[in-house]
């Protein structure tokens, strides 16, 4: 298929532990499969702080053991070229679940992505040619069906813009 | 990559407990990272790591600490791939019952 981007202009996540609901809101973003087969990998994932103070902020990728049910929102979502067609069962991408919100799995971390949000940045590509460093997102439940990107407890996180680079195949 | 250049960066507590190598949290800190083919943790390598990373010879990849110690002790291969193929059958045959249901209901 074709790449897209989920981005965010500024979020302030709040530490949360795992296996612990992350409020709406709270947190960069949740990606969940648009069906129960759909496969998606991650490719780069960019953290650029925006706060005024220190604000040293425990990033994770992680995925989730509880998933969040309902329409999502928040963030912007994008093709990154405008020739794309759109799929068939669009990839859920936000920091807000209607009904219930995710749970980080304390099992399954994929990435952690640690930095001072006081003028720090963080940023991890996928860089195999036969792109098998890529996280995968498989179907629509857990653990496999989504993933989310919020601040682990510790740290006082701040405020950071942030885009997630990913792909459905 | 990360960036602290023009930051405060991390204490190197706050970098030891994110598993980051020594001083990985001050200044430019630019490494590459290997994704463990049995749970796909993406971990950064450290450039002063001396003893061996684990490795599954079945599926030809590097593993995390955590996968390279069970795979010590079972000598099972739980490649990612082969756990996301048994999801997707899973996945698969959930929604061709449901089919059949939609179907013999309807």
């Amino acid at each position: 298929m074709a790449k897209r981007v989920y981005t965010i202009d500024t979020n302030t996540p709040t530490a949360v532990a795992d296996t612990v609901a992350i409020a709406n809101g709270t947190y960069v973003g949740a990606f969940k499969g648009g069906s129960g087969t759909q496969r998606t990998l991650i490719d780069e994932i960019y953290l650029g702080g925006q706060a005024a103070a220190s604000t040293p902020t425990l990033m994770q990728l992680a995925r989730d053991s509880t998933v969040g049910v309902g329409a999502q929102s928040g963030g912007d979502d994008a093709a990154l070229d405008p020739a794309t067609a759109a799929l068939a069962a669009i990839v859920g991408v936000g920091n807000s679940f209607v009904t219930s919100a995710p749970q980080r799995d304390a099992a399954a971390k994929l990435l952690h992505l640690d930095f001072n949000a006081f003028g720090g940045i963080v940023k991890w590509k996928s860089l195999a040619a036969d792109r098998s460093d890529s996280p995968v997102l498989l179907g629509n439940t857990a653990s496999f069906g989504e993933m989310s990107l919020s601040a682990f407890t510790g740290g006082t996180p701040g405020a950071i813009g942030a885009h997630v680079i990913y792909e459905t195949l | 990559m990360i960036d602290h250049r023009n930051s405060p960066g991390l204490t190197e507590e706050q970098t030891h407990a994110a598993g980051l190598p020594p001083g990985a949290g001050q200044g430019l800190f630019e490494a590459p990272t290997s994704t463990c083919s049995h749970c796909q943790a993406i971990v950064v390598l450290n450039p002063n790591r001396l003893r061996d990373r684990s490795y599954c010879s079945k599926c030809d990849r590097y593993l995390c600490d955590n996968c390279g110690a069970v795979y010590g002790l079972t000598r099972e291969c739980r490649s990612i791939f082969k756990q996301l193929d048994e999801a997707q059958e899973a996945g698969e045959k959930q929604s061709s019952n449901l089919l059949l249901l939609t179907r013999s209901g309807g």
